[in-house]
């Protein structure tokens, strides 16, 4: 290898979020120490761990479910204070959970538009709803679902996952956070959602994809961001690493040159 | 010396440039046009109207734009009276599909034969048959403007003789000419390999769109491969180039390749090899199979596991190599490498992270094909559509319209 590993190969547009230094407790327990974490536009970054590595509480800082105990939040290059769901989503972060939070008795466009209804007057605006939906569906290239006017509870794993990744996209938003939306599906259904997820970085858009799988990881990102205990061990580009090393950042913090300096398990 | 371009030309290839616009792009406005094409409003107005009155165009009002203000009219292309006839000789099925001018499939047909053997004049008989049928139900005032057929073979240029087709069993076969004749429309068929049609197609309408310098990898009974550079079909001298599943990758101790060599990507990264070193029932093949290894290995299955771990290994060091000599911007698995990449993303990754230079790799985007089982015959149809595409008026004259 000629380059270090973590050397930036080309300058890449300015991260749209920014994360720097963030400590988050819960009671004695410290989850995040000194966090740093860059997400840019275009590109889908994943976000690797071992479980209770924090992957979580950090998206959940993100999407301003917990705030944090210390650090800086930037987005789009100022920083900005992140309080509730509600001020993440202002800002055009969206995220969604691994229990997708569809509901089954409703159809593709009412979940799409759940609770953030087009009304025109006092009714509702039906017809404006679902040529946005289709709008949607369409351009990310959906030809999984038959009709937009499907109830939930009739479509697989794989299609409610692309609904509830087309309701995050539907609304102009500029970083989308999946958690592990892969976990649980089929070959053929994992490989729609992760051409999805591709797409979404085509468009412009800055991704966040948690997931457990390497393969998912190497097949869709550019990025890869490891945490080790609460601990960001490195951020690399996903054409620097191998998956070795990636494993190895995830399991012990470090590998090789890359990684946290000292670990030996300690999180004081 | 040459002289400059007459007028004559120039309006040529403006309307050729125009309908090419419209028939990648889909509907847009003159304006949009004029930005595109980088001349001004009333040529694009003279040119529209030139085409739409040979009835390859015609402009109307878009869908509801949801703003204020008059909409303006988008040029859209005929694709209901102007299309082309595009073959696929595939391993297990021959498929003829009637696609209209904007790539919009009109009609098809699909015939499944066991794979094996084949006789070309059969084949031929059996396409002409079917492309003859859709052709008849066509309605009356429509114009066939091309015909063009993929081949898994080694087909020479620029006469599109098969040289040879081992999976078919073919050797010197001017499939081209006897399917033309059967046909009898009048109308050359232009014959090309299967994945050189696949990188054209996933180029102009799949994953590589915009990307001017693509390698496609096309799996199915063996590794095909297609290389676009500078946006240009990568052919080689006699049309061969691009044979990528017969880079050698492991001459050593390889496995032995149909084409008699040994340690080719395909003999090492193929279905054979992944069906074989996962155990696999070896009457079961296509995409299916390959799928059942992917499944089988997500669910945990260790002989599934180290078969992808080894196919993927292969295919890494295949497009390593690749992406040092060519440096493409985008490598697009397709066929059934699309499943293959999926299911061994790290492994490829981490080889070519390893293998190629850092300068060639560090841009590179791995892709899976957008256009699946399709690429191939989407890419025939854009084969057969580039003569209308270069002198609109000229081709369409000669299809009777």
């Amino acid at each position: 290898m000629t380059a270090t590993p973590n050397a930036n190969p080309n300058p890449k547009p300015d991260p749209i979020l920014r994360l720097r230094g963030i400590d988050k407790s819960f009671g004695a327990v410290q989850v995040l120490h000194d966090v740093s974490f860059d997400v840019h536009p275009g590109e889908v970054t994943a976000l690797v761990g071992d479980n209770g590595a924090g992957k979580s509480t950090l998206v959940k800082c993100i999407g301003g479910i917990h705030s944090f105990d210390g650090g800086e939040y930037w987005f789009e290059g100022e920083q900005v204070q992140v309080h509730s769901p509600r001020e993440a989503a202002a800002l055009g972060v969206e995220i969604v959970y691994q229990d997708l939070a569809l509901c089954d008795n409703l159809d593709i466009v009412q979940n799409m538009f759940l609770g953030r209804e087009k009304r025109r007057g006092l009714v509702l605006d039906d017809a404006t709803m679902e040529e946005m939906a289709a709008q949607t569906l369409d351009g990310l290239s959906v030809r999984t679902v038959t009709s937009i006017r499907q109830q939930v509870s009739s479509l697989s794993g794989g299609q409610r996952q692309t609904v509830a990744i087309a309701k995050a996209v539907l609304w102009n938003n500029k970083v989308v956070v999946l958690d592990e939306p892969t976990a649980a599906l089929g070959v053929a259904q994992t490989a729609q959602v992760l051409e999805l997820v591709r797409r979404l970085a085509d468009n412009g858009l800055a991704v966040v994809l948690i997931s457990h799988n390497m393969n998912d990881v190497f097949a869709v990102s550019d990025r890869i961001a490891a945490l080790y205990l609460g601990r960001m061990a490195a951020q690399v580009s996903t054409s620097n690493v191998t998956y070795s090393q990636v494993v190895e950042l995830i399991t012990s913090g470090r590998s090789g040159d890359l990684g946290l300096a000292h670990t030996n398990g300690a999180t004081a | 010396m040459k002289a400059g371009p007459s007028q004559e030309e120039i309006r040529r290839h403006n309307l050729g440039t125009l309908l090419r616009h419209v028939h990648i792009g889909g509907s847009m406005s003159r304006a949009v046009l004029a930005e595109r094409m980088g001349l001004n409003r009333s040529t694009i107005l003279g040119l529209v109207s030139e085409l739409g009155s040979a009835g390859l165009v015609r402009e109307e009002l878009p869908r509801d734009t949801g703003r204020a203000g008059r909409p303006s009219l988008v040029v859209r292309p005929e694709s209901d009276r102007v299309y082309v006839l595009a073959f696929d000789v595939g391993v297990d099925r021959l498929a003829a599909a009637r696609i209209g001018l904007g790539g919009v499939f009109l009609d098809r047909r699909e015939i499944p034969m066991a794979p094996g053997r084949r006789d070309a004049g059969k084949v031929a008989e059996i396409l002409a048959g079917s492309a003859l049928d859709m052709v008849g139900t066509a309605q009356h005032g429509t114009y066939c403007v091309g015909v063009a057929a993929a081949v898994r073979g080694m087909v020479r240029r620029p006469d599109g003789l098969v040289r040879a087709a081992p999976h078919l069993g073919w050797e010197d076969e001017e499939f081209g000419e006897d399917l033309m004749r059967r046909l009898g429309l009048g109308l050359p068929v232009s014959v090309a390999n299967e994945a050189s049609l696949g990188a054209l197609a996933e180029h102009l309408r799949g994953a590589g769109t915009g990307c001017q310098d693509l390698v496609y990898l096309h799996g199915d009974i063996g590794i095909g491969g297609g290389v676009i550079t500078g946006g240009q079909l990568l052919t080689g001298d006699c049309g061969y180039g691009g044979e990528i599943g017969h880079m050698v990758v492991n001459p050593r101790d390889g496995r032995p390749c149909g084409c008699g060599a040994h340690g080719c990507l395909e003999a090492e990264a193929g279905e054979r090899a992944l069906l074989e070193t996962a155990r696999r029932d070896p009457t079961a093949t296509g995409r299916e199979a390959v799928r059942a290894v992917v499944e089988a290995a997500d669910r945990g299955d260790i002989t599934a596991r180290a078969a992808l771990r080894d196919v993927g290994d292969w295919l890494g060091i295949g497009v390593a190599n690749l992406v040092n000599v060519l440096n493409p911007r985008t490598v697009v698995f397709g066929g059934t490498l699309r499943e293959v990449f999926l299911g061994s993303a790290a492994q490829i990754r981490s080889r070519i992270n390893r293998l190629a230079l850092t300068s060639s790799r560090e841009n590179l985007r791995l892709r899976v094909g957008e256009l699946g089982d399709d690429a191939v015959l989407i890419g025939a149809a854009e084969l057969a559509f580039s003569e209308i595409l270069v002198g609109p008026l000229e081709t369409l004259a000669r299809a009777g319209a």
